[in-house]
């Protein structure tokens, strides 16, 4: 059953970010609310206050900012299935929104939250950490920007100050050449392991990035497996895969749990790694 | 859950066991550990332990009880605590064992770890690390500790 707690209703950041500053541990911000309101209801976690953000303006939508899309951080995965900036220029983003949770979550949970509840087993962190994305972190009188590999720091933690507030998500406009994909696995109703790859396509494969989640307490970028890629010919790194699957596995820090045993995510993180890499070659 | 860890400190096995029968500054050592009282000594305490992973936090008010000693070689106790709040129980099985090693102690723990309730739903692996996690931090810290008083 839900306690009773006071709900504020900011009309600024400036004024969630006080909130947050004023109250500290005793509030926190409520957006969507699919993972919030339930760890709630199980008597998990208690807040007097709950910050409500829904109702400020311009942090949700899509739209082109440079040579970056510009994500606001309210906006539900629904809205990012459906966006058109995001089709065109980030279709990998698009599956993976599709795919998230049921359909439910997807109407009233949002980017942000699902970024600052940093639960393992969410997809769209792995996929941002292999597009390069920044989030925009903002408090009463600064704004920040914090690569999403520094960003997911442990199991539902993240790098925000107490204060802080996820306003936006900046994902780089990939190359003509670029090609990104993202799979995951499993059979419980979340992910036991998520796989993301992104890179350019000229010949050779280069500016790749690997990350890996779900397997392990926070997604994770996985530099070794990349640097085996990096440069070569699309037969020549086909060839790698397979290695380069074997460390993003040992670089997953798979957790066993009732999603499967450590052993079985690193084996699939190399499934799913080699999958993910053809698929975004064709 | 299991948990072994052997840490060697550079003292006598005397000092060891003497800190280890000195709760104030033994229990400090104990990462989240707080209010740690005798109630009989060498036989029952009682603690507090504050835990927190993310967003979700206990407090488990803890007994524990010594349930066998055996002279500088060897403690078996058991502490068991309930979180109300949450509604979750701990239950905690400690064999603790020095062993003297040339000029250094081995210090060994073998923990069982029962966590019950409504915690588990944060996935037994989350909370083996976060065990793992404080068996390393304690074991780092006794260290510290004794090597650290020279």
């Amino acid at each position: 059953m839900l306690r009773r707690f006071r709900l504020e209703e900011p009309e600024s950041v400036a004024e969630v970010s006080e909130l947050l500053g004023r109250f500290g541990e005793s509030a926190k911000i409520y957006a969507g609310g699919t993972e919030l309101l339930l760890a709630m209801k199980e008597g998990l976690v208690q807040y007097e206050r709950l910050i409500n953000v829904k109702k400020l303006t311009g942090l949700s939508g899509v739209k082109l900012a440079g040579a970056a899309v510009e994500v606001g951080a309210l906006s539900t995965h629904h809205q990012l299935e459906d966006s058109p900036v995001l089709k065109e220029k980030l279709p990998a983003l698009v599956k993976l929104e599709q795919n998230v949770a049921n359909v439910r979550v997807r109407q009233a949970g949002t980017l942000g939250g699902n970024l600052c509840f940093a639960e393992p087993h969410a997809d769209p962190g792995t996929l941002l950490i292999a597009l390069g994305a920044k989030m925009v972190a903002e408090k009463a009188s600064s704004k920040r920007e914090i690569a999403a590999e520094d960003f997911l720091v442990d199991a539902y933690e993240t790098a925000l100050e107490p204060d802080e507030v996820l306003t936006k998500i900046h994902v780089p406009v990939p190359a003509a050449s670029g090609r990104s994909a993202y799979l995951k696995f499993g059979y419980l109703e979340r992910p036991s392991v998520g796989v993301a790859v992104a890179f350019n396509l000229n010949g050779a494969v280069s500016g790749v990035r690997i990350a890996v989640g779900c397997a392990g307490p926070a997604p994770r970028r996985v530099p070794e497996a990349e640097a085996l890629l990096e440069g070569k010919s699309r037969d020549e790194a086909l060839g790698r895969i397979a290695e380069a699957g074997a460390i993003a596995g040992k670089a997953s820090q798979a957790i066993s749990d009732l999603h499967g045993s450590q052993e079985y995510k690193e084996h699939i993180v190399g499934v799913l790694l080699k999958r993910a890499f053809q698929s975004a070659l064709s | 859950m299991q948990f072994q860890k052997e840490v060697e400190i550079l003292a006598p096995r005397e000092k060891v066991w003497r800190f280890i029968w000195d709760v104030d500054r033994f229990i400090a050592c104990v990462p989240g550990c707080k209010e740690a009282k005798t109630i009989e000594e060498g036989k029952r305490y009682a603690a507090t332990m504050v835990e927190k992973v993310g967003p979700f936090k206990v407090e488990f008010p803890t007994t524990i009880e010594v349930l066998e000693r055996e002279e500088l070689t060897r403690i078996k106790a058991q502490a068991s605590g309930a979180d109300n709040k949450i509604g979750s129980r701990m239950k905690l099985d400690l064999d603790v064992s020095l062993r003297e090693q040339g000029d250094k102690t081995v210090l060994g723990f073998v923990a069982g770890v029962d966590i019950l309730g409504k915690l588990a739903a944060l996935g037994h692996g989350i909370i083996k690390r976060k065990a793992d996690q404080v068996l390393d931090e304690f074991a780092q810290a006794v260290k510290a500790k004794l090597e650290g008083e020279g």
